[in-house]
This record gives C-alpha cells, sequence and structure tokens, in this order.
C-alpha cells in the first residue's frame, strides 16, 4: 500500500505542473512570512524601525503594560495618554516630533484601542481619537460598557436582525466573560491571524489543482485499462488515490501552516497566548470566549478543515467525471462564489453565506461574526457548526471518492 | 488451466459488437484476426473484466471470472491498443508502480521489473521518462508491464499498431519468447503477425467468430484456389473487377497477380498453395482492404 500511496504522490508532484504549483506556494509562503512580520518601531529620534530588534523593542514597550486589565492599569494607561497626547511633541506640528510623541504611545496602544472600542457612542462606532478627547473615564465602566452597547444596539439598529432569545443568548455570552481580563503584547498571534487567510485561499487552490488529477490522471492518459485490470485496480489502488490525497492535502497544509506558523511566532514573540480574544482590538466584539492561543489553533484547524473538504470535493468530482478541469473549478468556485453571493442582501442568504466552506478558511473573521444558528434547542455562533458540518461532510466525501471511482471500473 | 468462453454477447445501442462468441482457449498462442471494427478489443476488453457482456458468461477453470475479480486479475497480463502510461515517469517508475497496484511485493517487484526491462530491452533507459520514448519502446514498456505479475493469461490487443517493420519483427520475437506455458491471445488486423507466432487462429467478423483452427487448418478450409497469372498493364481493371486479387506485383513483362478463384481465370495461370492472407482476404473481402497495412 505504502508503495502504491508513493507513487500516487509523485504521479502528482512531478508534473510540470504540479512543481510550478507548489514553487509558487513556497513563494507564496515567502511573501506571507514577509507581510506578517514586517512591524515598525518608532524610535526616541521619531524615526521608524524595522526588523527584529524593531519587534524587540516594540515587545519590551508593551510588557511594561502586561497585567491584569483592571481599574488602576487602565486609568494609568488613559492618563498615560493623555500625558503624550498634551506633550509638546504631540502638539507640535512638525511631523517628527509628532512621531516621537507616537513613539512614547506605542506602549499602551493597544489599551488605547481598547478604551476606544469600550467608550465608543455606539455598538458599531469606532473613533481612533476618542481616547484622545475624553477628558476622564470611569475605569470600572470599561468592562460593562462592552454589555451596555450591545444591549443598546440589540434594541436599537439590529433589533429586527435577532430574536428575543438570541438576543438574550448574546447579552449572556458577553456577560459570561471573565473580567477583568490579562492584558499582554500578542502582536504575534493577531499578525500570524491576519496574514494566514491569504496564504490558506492560495494554498486550496494549489491543493485542489494538485488533487484534481488524482482520479483523472489515468482516463486523460488512457492508463485505465491497465489500472482497472490490475489486481488491486479496484480496491487497493483506489484506496490508495484517495490516502494519497488526504496524505497530500495534510502534509502540504500542515507543512505550509507549520512553517509560516514558527516563522511569525518566532519573529514577534508568541506572548499573550492565554489573553482573551477580547484583549484585543479585533477580537473586542467577539462572543466566543477563547484565549488568542485557542483562537489561532482554530484557525489553523478550520484552514485545515476547509482544505480538507474542498480537496475532498475536488477529488469526488474528478473521480464522477473524470476531469481535472471540472474539478479544479471547484476551489476556485468555493473561493470566488460567495463574494458574489453576498450581493444577495437578504437575512436568510447571509446565514447560509456564512456557513459556506470558505469561510473556514478565514476562522479569524469568521469568530466575529454575529449569525446564531437554532440547533438541536439551542443556539450556537457559526464557528461550531461549520467545524461539525464540514467534519461530517469531509468523513463522507472521502469513502465516497472510493465508491465512485471503482463504480467507473466496469462499464 | 482453460478459459472458457460461452454464448458472449455485447452490443452498444444498435451495433452488435459480440455476438454470441463461444470459444475455448487453453495455453498457446491465439491469435486474433479481424479488420477494424469486427469487435476484437470489446472481446477482449470484456476477457480482462473491464467490460461487462450483456449475455453469456466467461470461466476460467470452471468459475465465473467477474465474480473472481482480483483473483483473476491476479493472473492477468493485459497490454491494451490504446496503451496509456504516465508520462512523467521514468519506465522504471512506471513499472515498480504498475507492480504495485498488481499486488507484487517491493522487493520481488524490483528484481523482476529489472528482468523484463534487459528482456524488452529498455534496462540501459530505465531512468528516461515514458514521454520521451519512441513508439516501439513504449509498447516494450507496455508488454514489460503486461508480464510484472508473470501471468497465466496474456492478452495483448494490437500490439504492433503503429510499429515500423523492425519494431514489428522484434516485437513478434518478445512474444515467442514469453509465450511458454500461458495462454497468449493477441489481437491483430496485420496477418503476419500472427502468421509465424499463433498456434491458433480465431477470426472474427462482425463480432462473430467466424474460422477457428492452425493456419494450416484454416488455408485448408478455403474453398477457393489460389492462381499466380501475369497479364498487361491494360488488362488489370479487368481481374480487379472480376477477381479477388491479394497481390498485384510489376514485372518486366506487366503485372503479376495472385488471384483467388474457384476456377483458373487464364490458361498460363499456375496454382499456389494458399496463406494466412488469402484465406483473410477470402473471409473479409473488400473490409481487408480497406486498411493499408492489413497485410
Amino acid at each position: 500500500m505504502r508503495t502504491m500511496i508513493f507513487y500516487e504522490i509523485k504521479k502528482t508532484v512531478s508534473r510540470t505542473g504540479g512543481r510550478i504549483a507548489l514553487g509558487l506556494l513556497l513563494f507564496t509562503l515567502a511573501v506571507s512570512c514577509f507581510l506578517a512580520v514586517r512591524v515598525y518601531y518608532v524610535n526616541e529620534e521619531g524615526a521608524r524601525e524595522y526588523g527584529y530588534s524593531a519587534v524587540q523593542k516594540l515587545r519590551a514597550a508593551q510588557k511594561e503594560w502586561a497585567g491584569v486589565l483592571d481599574e488602576e492599569r487602565l486609568q494609568a494607561a488613559f492618563q498615560e495618554n493623555i500625558r503624550i497626547r498634551h506633550s509638546p511633541e504631540a502638539l507640535s506640528e512638525d511631523i517628527t516630533e509628532n512621531e516621537i510623541a507616537f513613539g512614547r504611545l506605542q506602549g499602551i496602544y493597544e489599551i488605547r484601542s481598547l478604551i476606544n472600542e469600550s467608550y465608543a457612542e455606539g455598538f458599531r462606532s469606532y473613533d481612533y481619537y476618542l481616547a484622545d478627547r475624553l477628558t476622564s473615564v470611569n475605569a470600572a465602566d470599561f468592562y460593562q460598557n462592552r454589555v451596555r452597547l450591545l444591549r443598546e444596539w440589540l434594541e436599537t439598529d439590529a433589533k429586527d436582525q435577532f430574536t428575543e432569545a438570541e438576543k438574550a443568548w448574546l447579552i449572556r455570552r458577553y456577560e459570561e466573560l471573565d473580567t477583568p481580563f490579562f492584558y499582554d503584547y500578542v502582536k504575534g498571534w493577531r499578525r500570524a491571524m491576519e496574514y494566514f487567510p491569504t496564504l490558506v485561499m492560495l494554498a486550496v487552490m494549489i491543493l485542489g489543482y494538485l488533487v484534481a488529477g488524482i482520479f483523472s490522471c489515468e482516463y486523460q492518459s488512457k492508463a485505465e485499462a491497465v489500472f482497472f485490470a490490475s489486481a488491486y485496480g479496484r480496491s487497493r489502488a483506489v484506496s490508495a488515490k484517495v490516502k494519497a490525497g488526504l496524505l497530500t492535502v495534510t502534509g502540504i497544509y500542515w507543512a505550509l501552516a507549520g512553517c509560516y506558523s514558527a516563522f511569525v511566532l518566532a519573529f514577534l514573540g508568541a506572548d499573550g497566548a492565554s489573553c482573551p480574544v477580547q484583549a484585543d482590538r479585533g477580537g473586542w466584539k467577539c462572543f466566543y470566549h477563547l484565549t488568542m492561543g485557542q483562537a489561532y489553533v482554530l484557525v489553523l484547524l478550520g484552514g485545515y478543515l476547509g482544505c480538507l473538504f474542498l480537496s475532498g470535493l475536488t477529488m469526488l468530482v474528478s473521480a464522477k467525471t473524470r476531469s481535472s478541469v471540472a474539478a479544479v473549478m471547484v476551489p476556485f468556485g468555493a473561493v470566488f462564489l460567495p463574494s458574489f453571493l453576498s450581493f444577495i442582501q437578504h437575512p436568510l442568504m447571509n446565514h447560509i453565506l456564512v456557513l459556506l466552506p470558505n469561510r473556514l478558511l478565514d476562522m479569524g473573521t469568521t469568530l466575529g461574526y454575529f449569525y446564531l444558528y437554532p440547533v438541536g434547542g439551542q443556539l450556537h455562533g457559526a464557528v461550531p457548526l461549520l467545524l461539525i458540518l464540514y467534519t461530517a461532510l469531509s468523513l463522507v466525501l472521502y469513502p465516497m471518492q472510493y465508491v465512485e471511482y471503482r463504480r467507473l471500473s466496469k462499464k | 488451466m482453460l478459459l472458457e468462453v460461452t454464448e458472449l454477447t455485447k452490443a452498444f445501442r444498435d451495433t452488435m459488437a459480440v455476438d454470441h462468441i463461444s470459444c475455448t482457449l487453453g495455453n498457446g498462442v491465439y491469435g486474433l484476426l479481424g479488420v477494424n471494427g469486427a469487435g476484437k478489443t470489446t472481446f477482449m476488453r470484456m476477457l480482462c473484466t473491464l467490460l461487462l457482456p450483456d449475455s453469456g458468461a466467461i470461466r476460467w477453470e470452471g468459475s465465473d471470472i467477474f465474480s473472481m475479480g482480483g483473483a483473476y486479475r491476479k493472473l492477468l497480463g493485459y497490454l491494451p491498443q490504446d496503451f496509456g502510461y504516465y508520462p512523467d515517469f521514468t519506465i522504471q517508475d512506471y513499472l515498480l508502480y504498475i507492480a504495485s497496484i498488481k499486488g507484487l511485493r517491493p522487493a520481488y517487484a524490483k528484481k523482476h521489473a529489472e528482468q523484463l526491462l534487459q528482456q524488452v530491452g529498455l534496462w540501459d533507459i530505465r531512468k528516461q521518462k515514458m514521454k520521451k520514448l519512441s513508439g516501439g519502446m513504449k509498447r516494450r514498456a507496455g508488454i514489460a508491464q503486461a508480464m510484472l505479475n508473470d501471468p497465466q493469461i496474456l492478452i495483448l490487443d494490437e500490439p504492433t499498431a503503429g510499429l515500423d517493420p523492425r519494431e514489428r519483427i522484434r516485437f513478434r520475437n518478445l512474444i515467442s519468447e514469453i509465450a511458454d506455458k500461458r495462454l497468449v491471445l493477441l489481437s491483430t488486423h496485420i496477418v503476419s503477425d500472427i502468421e509465424y507466432i499463433a498456434g491458433e487462429i480465431l477470426l472474427m467478423k462482425d463480432g462473430k467468430l467466424t474460422l477457428t483452427g492452425t493456419t494450416q487448418e484454416l488455408t485448408a478450409s478455403m474453398p477457393e484456389q489460389v492462381w499466380r497469372c501475369t497479364v498487361q498493364r491494360e488488362q488489370l481493371d479487368h481481374y480487379l473487377q472480376h477477381y479477388q486479387v491479394s497481390n498485384i506485383r510489376n514485372t518486366a513483362d506487366g503485372v503479376e497477380l495472385r488471384i483467388l478463384s474457384a476456377s483458373c481465370p487464364m490458361a498460363e495461370a499456375v496454382p499456389e498453395p494458399a496463406t494466412l492472407e488469402d484465406v483473410f482476404l477470402y473471409h473479409f473481402g473488400e473490409k481487408a482492404g480497406a486498411d493499408h497495412d492489413i497485410l
């Protein structure tokens, strides 16, 4: 069996097109890594520094503010922001002086963003300069504001979007967040999550291209007669094709995700893995209770499941149609079709769109979606449903390939 | 070791590709002779379990081959007419892959593939990619893959199609070498391919087996006599219109004809012993000449 799997994989990657695809994937990995770690630090002279030393300086500046984000720390961060914003450098009309002021702000920059979120006028509004305009904040309201703004939003702008049960469920989820939470430098996790979807979307198309030929190559090269007339041509050899597809997807995906994660987290730091996603501005409104580390694992798992499902579907189409061209359209369609469908503005359509497999490829964004689904008498967000749904579908898809390809052996 | 075919039938829409064929094949080389479209490939694909018959049965040692499944295919070596391969594989990789799907252990497969590569004369270029091979080399790789599992039943569908005369001779010799102690069924529409190596010939026409036997039996069964005569060039059209002419050769005295006729076509005509080509022409008539490389 191992020999069969080895040669099935060799068939896939020995093609010129296969090698080009793998090269493209490596190039995209390099570009994604480069973009993800391109972080700057503004030094005391107001000049931007890049590279590993800049990351270390930024990390050190933000680490000074790490700890439980309680009233005392919030108040201190707020006062520090006021102090910097009223400094001669910040008030100067010289850009370099402004940059010097910004440099001093970098340590509290993320907490400042959370203040902007918490004390915003509305749930959906964000004012970058809010923290600068406020003369004082009641730090005791910091966490309660999050719930209050949600409640107000549910009673006004979103009053028709949710049922009463859903509104109550969302408010309860918000209230259940453990506060005060721990704040830390989380740049590594955030940037890793930010640039991973681009990489995984290209990966799913390239993986689709690679596995599209696994079942159709015999027909394209007219080798099916020898294949099916062989002793294992309708049993183990077909099974080897399914396994080769699984191994190709799993191996390439995890090699890619592993290299990307290791590089980005090693470069930017993996600090703050145990911070809740709400400790980062991007996750402030999230109703899932996850740490940054858990969220990143979810992003990786979602990407894997997305690749597994879409590649499985590609292979099934390849087995059924005997055509790589038809099969290779599957991942392209899955990635691009939802963008077109999103023009149809309808609540039901929105609920469906969030459950399409492309959402698995960008789990970081999916975590922020406010779509609820009643399943088994309970309400759930899209994330657990996506994981369960596509795990189940993938478990069905791969055996279906086996059955479908065997069916072709006799006419 | 008998392969029994009983009332085998296969139709594609309105065309009866194989029409109630019955025969029993044991060890030896069998030549399946027929024009294009006679049903040879359909018949062979059923023998390889690649096509299900509409009716009839094929039995190996009394067991239905379709029920035997993998156990039957373990005994089988098949070289299809449209021999497909994996273009980016080297010859060696190709053979090792086919060996794996034939269920051969890797160590044995490697050893046996080496022997076969030497036997078919591809050892020196074993690292070359399949897509770089000439037609003859591909066919030799094809016969090597068919032989990998040392099959008891070897089915070769038009193995010499597209080969130049030198390659065809080499191929015939190769088949004669490997034909020992197994059933070899070789289909062709080129008479000379099987005339020398086939012990028994099956003549297939319009999906039916019209005649079976050795070359001698087939030639002896032909009711018409073969005549050799020389005619003037202006008389050629007359003879072509009124007789079955199996060969035309220009000579200094005119045109030498080989004619199939029950009666003597002209006073100077000399009777000749019939060959398989003559039998083929007699049975397939006009159709036999439809393919330029038929004889």
